[in-house]
């Protein structure tokens, strides 16, 4: 399926992502409407955006005590706000934490790919976004991404 | 609280004494008079800290705010100003930053924030959106930007908090320490950093969850189009990203205006080894960029051998790094990295602390100043050793760095030699370009708000050396060559108001200014779509104009007149030794009667006429002036 794959060595941390995302989903901008999340870590000068691989299998979604997310067509991975409690379950269980409660309705905001047309991709400035057919059906785990960035670039040993 | 789009809508004012917390609306009348960001401050500290109020007790206020368009997708970038009356110069002390503080703050659901007071005991704040808390900070006490920076995050064991922090200099009370966002995000002019730790106050974290909304979307978007269709073909776009803002080394260099072993020399002969094209070419692995800018021109370095080997950071930027090559003679990249990372921990001003320090080597190469009374440092242009050591000392009041950590006007008073050469102007010290080779950016210099400084100004269209638009722009083909002193009283005045605008929408003048993406009309544009309160291209100018009389206003109240708008004397006297610009000097009488002839202001004594500030909205102030004894007519 296609998904959103991300170049740790091309992202500035402009958070363009976030703004667009929580635009185009909540009529508003904050981060923590946003879908996709950028982890930075200044003392290394790491960017790295985390967003739903739409994992197969998705452990959030078996971990889901209301089964209130649900496999939707094209393989997405998606929130039923109507069974959802807010328990928070699957903050802890999705594998690269890409999961959040909207602050406010208390839901799960998980990317949703934009209808096939995701915005970060389109807007992103240094095109580290991109969207692909990739057959991975998880997703590589951030910190090795992140410690093998770090060596690439000589910042660690 | 009303509604606004844009705007956080919410004043957060924190007393340290009472620990009291007060929460006010911004208010609609600042906003379509002041705008935002530096307007705001600058109409704050006017109205609460009178004349002759002491920087470092607490009757001065810290104040900082940000933007507009800050916390949107205006692809910009998101700066905030931060601004108290300065321990340095004893006037307007405002400088500003970019990385992710400003947004975190309107994320929390505010515009600005006003520190009062002085807090009993050492402590950071802590905002959480609606909930203020003062932390104890004594286990900060002594620790560095970064260590500072990394507690609190632990602390609140939340990664994403902003923190704008002071480090070590600030605590021992040099006079030009700065406050530090992301690590190495300073607003490092003035001295701001002195007054946050003079209230006993470490940092300011912030977490916030909010959102904001815009008014009018399909102009939005439309507008960010334009300026992302702009930006990606830009000519400056490409060496932006590779260098920042250090493509400017070898700028200067081929103009003759790089300030070399203290202005003593216009073009530096290492140039080339200390370049932002070296640095991308051997050291840079990455970019970055503050929050929603479209131009990553921000770069993470590494040493990968020698001496410093596995030293890394983000940045520099031209300034820091010509700080601490070309002006101290220094040859050294590697040590001017290592300089600038230990400036930024220890939380100094680049560029005043490169100042003293090479104003202490001129005087040493001189035979004006000993081993005796340096410590034993040989100061020597480019001496590394030396120049690692006095970075240290004054930042620890040590030795002879007691004397230079008062800022290079007070050292030159003490010492009673050097005064001729203390390159400030209002106690601030000069930046990395030679007035002489530039014109319009050393009138900038001579009247700025806050001292020495070009982002008063920064009237980059002279650098086109085209004069077709200087007529275009002002009628008068001078104005826009850089060697010529004509027209510009003009473009300094122009691009003072500009310089306001952005500083008060908080967006990048690099990306705003320099790339010319933000004119006054597009400006207006941009605002009136987020905000949904009218502005026009003219009302900006206006708005740019009335920031810029109340800051000299305040200027004024506290006793400066044109005799304090002066540029040393080496610029005015001795020709440029050497360069593309040789032979030139400094005419500044003319353009200063020019200047204040465009400004309405008195030609004598440099105090805006009244009638002047009745038209920009100011007339309270002509009373508040009289009532501090300002003969104003």
């Amino acid at each position: 399926m296609k998904r959103i794959l991300v170049d740790v060595n091309r992202c500035s941390g402009c958070r363009v992502c976030e703004m667009v995302c929580s635009f185009n989903h909540e009529n508003a901008f904050g981060p923590s409407i946003s879908r996709i999340t950028v982890i930075k870590e200044d003392s290394y000068g790491l960017d790295l955006p985390i967003v739903c691989w739409h994992c197969n299998p998705c452990y959030a979604m078996e971990s889901c005590p209301e089964e209130a997310l649900e496999r939707g067509k094209e393989g997405l991975v998606l929130a039923n706000e109507e069974k959802c409690v807010g328990c928070e379950k699957c903050l802890e269980t999705c594998t690269i934490g890409a999961i959040k409660l909207h602050p406010e309705e208390n839901f799960p905001l998980i990317c949703d790919q934009c209808n096939g047309k995701p915005l970060c991709v389109e807007k992103c400035p240094t095109k580290a976004l991109t969207y692909r057919e990739t057959e991975a059906q998880q997703p590589r785990s951030p910190s090795q991404v992140v410690k093998e960035a770090l060596r690439r670039w000589r910042i660690i040993a | 609280m009303p509604e606004y789009c844009g705007y956080a809508g919410r004043v957060l004012r924190i007393d340290l004494e009472s620990n009291q917390v007060k929460v006010q609306h911004t208010n609609k009348r600042l906003i379509t008079e002041f705008l935002g960001g530096r307007g705001f401050n600058s109409k704050r500290l006017y109205d609460e800290v009178p004349k002759d109020a002491d920087p470092l007790s607490p009757q001065n206020k810290l104040i900082f705010a940000t933007g507009p368009l800050v916390g949107t997708a205006f692809p910009l970038g998101a700066r905030f100003n931060v601004t108290a009356k300065s321990p340095l110069t004893r006037i307007l002390g405002d400088s500003n930053a970019g990385g992710h503080f400003a947004a975190e703050m309107k994320f929390a659901g505010y515009d600005q924030l006003i520190i009062e007071g002085k807090s009993p005991k050492p402590v950071y704040i802590f905002i959480e959106d609606q909930e203020i808390q003062m932390k104890k900070a004594e286990h900060l006490a002594g620790k560095d930007v970064y260590e500072t920076t990394e507690t609190i995050k632990k602390d609140s064991g939340d990664r994403t908090v902003q923190v704008a922090a002071v480090g070590p200099a600030a605590e021992n009370r040099v006079l030009y320490a700065g406050v530090f966002a992301n690590l190495v995000r300073p607003a490092a002019r003035t001295g701001i950093g002195t007054v946050m730790a003079s209230k006993n106050l470490k940092a300011v974290a912030v977490k916030g969850t909010g959102s904001i909304r815009i008014a009018a979307p399909g102009k939005f978007w439309k507008i960010v189009e334009e300026i992302e269709e702009e930006t990606y073909v830009h000519p400056q776009y490409w060496p932006r990203r590779t260098m920042g803002t250090t493509r400017i080394m070898m700028l200067a260099d081929k103009l003759g205006i790089l300030p070399t072993r203290h202005f003593t020399s216009a073009t530096f002969q290492h140039a080339s080894q200390v370049s932002g094209e070296r640095l991308a070419r051997e050291y840079n692995v990455k970019n970055r960029a503050c929050f929603s800018c479209i131009v990553p021109c921000s770069r993470v370095y590494v040493i990968r051998e020698g001496e410093y080997a596995g030293l890394h950071g983000e940045g520099p930027e031209y300034e820091a790094l010509s700080s601490f090559t070309a002006r101290v003679g220094n040859s050294n990249l590697d040590l001017a990295l290592k300089a600038v990372d230990l400036a930024n921990r220890l939380g100094l001003d680049a560029i005043t602390t490169a100042e003293c320090i090479a104003w202490s080597m001129e005087l040493y190469e001189k035979g004006e100043l000993t081993k005796k009374e340096t410590d034993n440092l040989e100061l020597k242009w480019g001496n590394s050793e030396a120049i690692l050591a006095l970075i240290q000392k004054i930042a620890y009041r040590e030795g002879f760095g007691d004397l230079l950590a008062d800022g290079v006007r007070r050292a030159a008073e003490k010492l009673g030699r050097g005064k001729e050469i203390a390159f400030h102007v209002k106690g601030l010290e000069i930046i990395q370009a030679d007035p002489r080779g530039l014109k319009g950016y050393g009138l900038g210099y001579a009247v700025a708000s806050r001292g020495a400084d070009h982002l008063r100004s920064e009237p980059f269209v002279e650098l086109s050396d085209d004069p077709k638009r200087g007529v275009e722009m002002f009628g008068v083909p001078e104005a826009t060559l850089r060697l010529a002193h004509k027209g510009k009283g003009k473009l300094v005045r122009y691009f003072e108001n500009w310089c306001a605008v952005i500083d008060s929408l908080e967006v990048c003048k690099n990306l705003a200014g320099n790339m010319e993406l933000l004119p006054f009309d597009r400006a207006a544009e941009a605002t009136e779509a987020v905000t949904g309160f009218h502005f026009t291209e003219d009302a900006m100018f206006e708005i740019g104009e009335r920031i810029v009389d109340l800051e000299r206003a305040y200027l004024v109240r506290e006793g400066i007149r044109r005799r304090d708008d002066y540029l040393p004397a080496r610029f005015l006297k001795e020709p440029l030794p050497n360069g593309l610009s040789k032979g030139e000097i400094f005419e500044i009488e003319p353009m200063l009667d020019e200047y204040y002839a465009e400004r309405e202001w008195n030609l004598r004594t440099g105090i805006p006429k009244a009638e002047k500030l009745r038209k920009t909205g100011l007339g309270y102030v002509i009373e508040d002036l009289k009532r501090n004894g300002v003969k104003i007519k």
